[in-house]
């Protein structure tokens, strides 16, 4: 177990005239589970293999336990390592698979024989052990994977997408597993995943990354609940956070914010923002909008008229595409199985106003601290 | 009547396929097939009649050719200097073809281009060259000099083959043994090689065949009798005024025996390694 500190780290592959990484700091706690989480490009895969020593680093430090081991080899980091392809070794069978990386670590016949049998079993493997590669399925191949990075006891545990060639059903499963195993051996684990279902089901804090750079830190539910910025928002959550355009308006009184035909007061509004004036980008879940508010909303929704354009019933829950009447812009709700919306009708949406968002035009970070009513509806 | 009908027309379809599939046997097998029985029947019966099957089996001529014809020695000769030249380039080549497979350092292309390079050169054009280096370095006229120049000659053709095949290896079984803890020389012994088994096989197989027949660079860099390879060999009963028929085809049946049973124990892992990649 062991606390792995990257500082300023960048990376710049040959020819290529934007860096892969710039400047990215992350500390993880001893036994974190940290989840990067980015779209395909993002340069999280990059840091875990600079962590790993597979890359070199081109900026910043890579510490592990407080050894910089930028100029360490990647077989002396004491780090483990569950890859997108498995990358099993074909030739051999799954005990020599397990015992591969503790046979050249000088372990005794005996020792390696035991971690291996435990390993197996606590990964439900004992019976293919004389198996080659080709012979297991996906999620038996997953797990030799798995077996062979935790046989070793290594210090950092890193994971680069290793749901990702699982089915559907499997993925469930194979993830409540990592958890589980995770828990138990209580190793420091960075896991890159772009899938934020894993990223939130899985991380104690989760690393959200933009071309190479930190866009936020935080523990899932409150990356989810105060997004940095519009890509976070969007990026977290599916169906993703609908973002309109609104008008703000700031006096001696304090401000407001307008989206269509409702007035919303802004308390507490926070002092230091660079917000001026004018347009700002309103952002609101989708579970925030309701057909027909609950009793228990503590604020008072706000109804907006709209158009129904699609209805997308998916057993536990429905999701509803509407249009704004006078703007024409489409949100998405996401409403009760029994809902009785059809498209191509009108109807009214309440908004949770007290959930609501609000995030700078231009710069696109979020303006936080603030709370929300409804003041008026002209609808 | 009906099926009859059918069965005729359908053979009907096949027959080009057939004609050109008769014909090739013919072609490739016809003269093994002769050389066979020729191999089996004195020089007299041979120019009695050429094409006649033997009618006594002449079993006698195989061990006067191992040991009266010095068959026996040029034999060993082939096999020393083949067995060490193919185990040398194989070796060389899988680790030259690792490297370009697996690294990109600065002039890796260059490198490439100019191992690749032996192989549109014909060797009758180093024939000279290679001749006076022998001498230089008191190598001619012995089977160490010999296996110098196959182990040359045939490396181009062995990395284009094994490097082929090592880039189909993916990267991350490298990055996996790397973290494993092996050293890059052991990534090459313990994941290229065995994995790259069929294409090495195919290396093997083909550079056997070449060099167990090569006889350019045999008759121009041997010279003693004791010294000779199986190809030379066979020069012995062509001379200016005989030509020992007879004997010639016993000594081809010697030679082509080894290659044979070495292409039907191994074809399959080879065409395996040939045709790697193909389809994924």
């Amino acid at each position: 177990m062991a606390v792995v500190a990257i500082e300023g780290l960048g990376k710049r592959y040959d020819g290529d005239g934007e860096p892969a990484v710039k400047d990215f700091s992350l500390t993880i706690a001893d036994g974190e589970f940290m989840v990067l989480l980015g779209p395909s490009g993002c340069g999280k895969s990059s840091v875990l293999r600079m962590i790993a020593g597979l890359e070199p680093i081109t900026a910043g430090t890579v510490s592990i336990d407080g050894t910089v081991v930028n100029d360490v080899p990647a077989k002396n980091r004491d780090i483990a390592m569950v890859f997108q392809s498995y990358a099993l070794y074909p030739h051999m069978n799954v005990y020599d698979n397990l015992a591969f990386g503790l046979r050249r670590r000088g372990f005794a016949r005996e020792e390696i024989d035991r971690r291996v049998r435990d390993a197996a079993i606590k990964l439900d493997l004992a019976q293919f052990l004389t198996r080659k590669p080709h012979a297991l399925s996906g999620g038996q191949r997953q797990r030799v994977a798995l077996g062979r990075a935790i046989v070793r006891a290594p210090k950092v545990l890193l994971l680069d997408e290793p749901l990702s060639n699982l089915d559907a059903a499997l993925r469930l499963n194979t993830r409540n597993e990592l958890i589980k195993q995770q828990a138990e051996l209580g190793t420091t684990t960075i896991y890159v995943t772009h899938d934020q279902i894993e990223a939130m089901t899985m991380g104690h804090r989760i690393c959200i990354m933009r071309k190479g750079e930190v866009v936020q830190i935080g523990a899932p539910l409150e990356v989810y609940r105060r997004p940095a910025n519009t890509f976070v928002a969007r990026f977290l959550g599916a169906p993703p956070m609908n973002l309109i355009a609104a008008q703000l308006d700031l006096s001696d009184a304090g401000a407001t914010v307008t989206l269509e035909s409702l007035h919303l007061e802004i308390d507490a509004w926070p002092q230091s923002t660079p917000a001026r004036a004018g347009a700002v980008t309103l952002g609101i879940r989708p579970e925030d909008i309701y057909e027909t508010p609950p009793p228990e909303l503590r604020s008072r929704p706000g109804a907006l008229p709209v158009r129904v354009v699609a209805v997308e019933p998916l057993g536990a829950e429905t999701l509803v595409v509407v249009r704004l009447a006078s703007s024409g812009e489409e949100l998405i709700a996401r409403v009760g199985r029994e809902s009785r919306l059809v498209a191509g009708g009108t109807t009214s949406v309440f908004l949770d106003v007290g959930q609501i968002h609000l995030f700078h035009p231009a710069t696109t970070t979020a303006i936080s601290g603030f709370t929300a009513r409804l003041m008026r509806s002209d609808a | 009547m009906r099926l009859g009908l059918a069965l005729g027309l359908s053979y009907l379809k096949r027959a080009p396929l057939l004609i050109v599939l008769i014909l090739y046997t013919t072609v490739t097998g016809g003269p093994f097939l002769w050389v066979t029985a020729m191999s089996l029947r004195t020089t007299a019966e041979i120019f009695d009649s050429r094409y006649a099957l033997p009618t006594i089996w002449h079993w006698s001529k195989f061990a006067d050719a191992w040991t009266k014809a010095n068959y026996g020695t040029y034999f060993w000769n082939s096999t020393i200097v083949v067995v060490s030249a193919v185990a040398l380039v194989t070796l060389i080549g899988a680790m030259a073809a690792h490297c370009l497979a697996r690294y990109h350092f600065r002039g890796s292309r260059l490198v490439r281009f100019v191992i690749l390079s032996g192989m549109i050169l014909p060797p009758q054009l180093l024939i000279l060259s290679l001749f006076q280096i022998m001498l230089n370095y008191d190598l001619y006229n012995s089977l160490l000099g010999l296996v110098i120049v196959y182990v040359a000659t045939q490396l181009a053709m062995t990395v284009y083959i094994l490097e082929g095949f090592f880039t189909q290896i993916p990267q991350d079984l490298f990055d996996a043994a790397q973290i494993d803890g092996y050293s890059q020389f052991e990534i090459f012994w313990r994941i290229t090689l065995p994995i790259g088994l069929p294409a090495i096989f195919t290396a093997v197989i083909l550079n056997f065949i070449l060099l167990w027949n090569e006889f350019l660079y045999a008759v121009v860099l041997l010279t003693d009798d004791d010294k000779r390879t199986l190809p030379l060999g066979l020069m012995r009963f062509m001379g200016g005024h005989q030509l020992d028929i007879g004997m010639i085809a016993t000594g081809l049946m010697i030679s082509i025996v080894p290659v044979l049973l070495i292409y039907a124990v191994t074809s399959e892992t080879m065409i395996k390694g040939m045709t790697a990649g193909a389809v994924r």
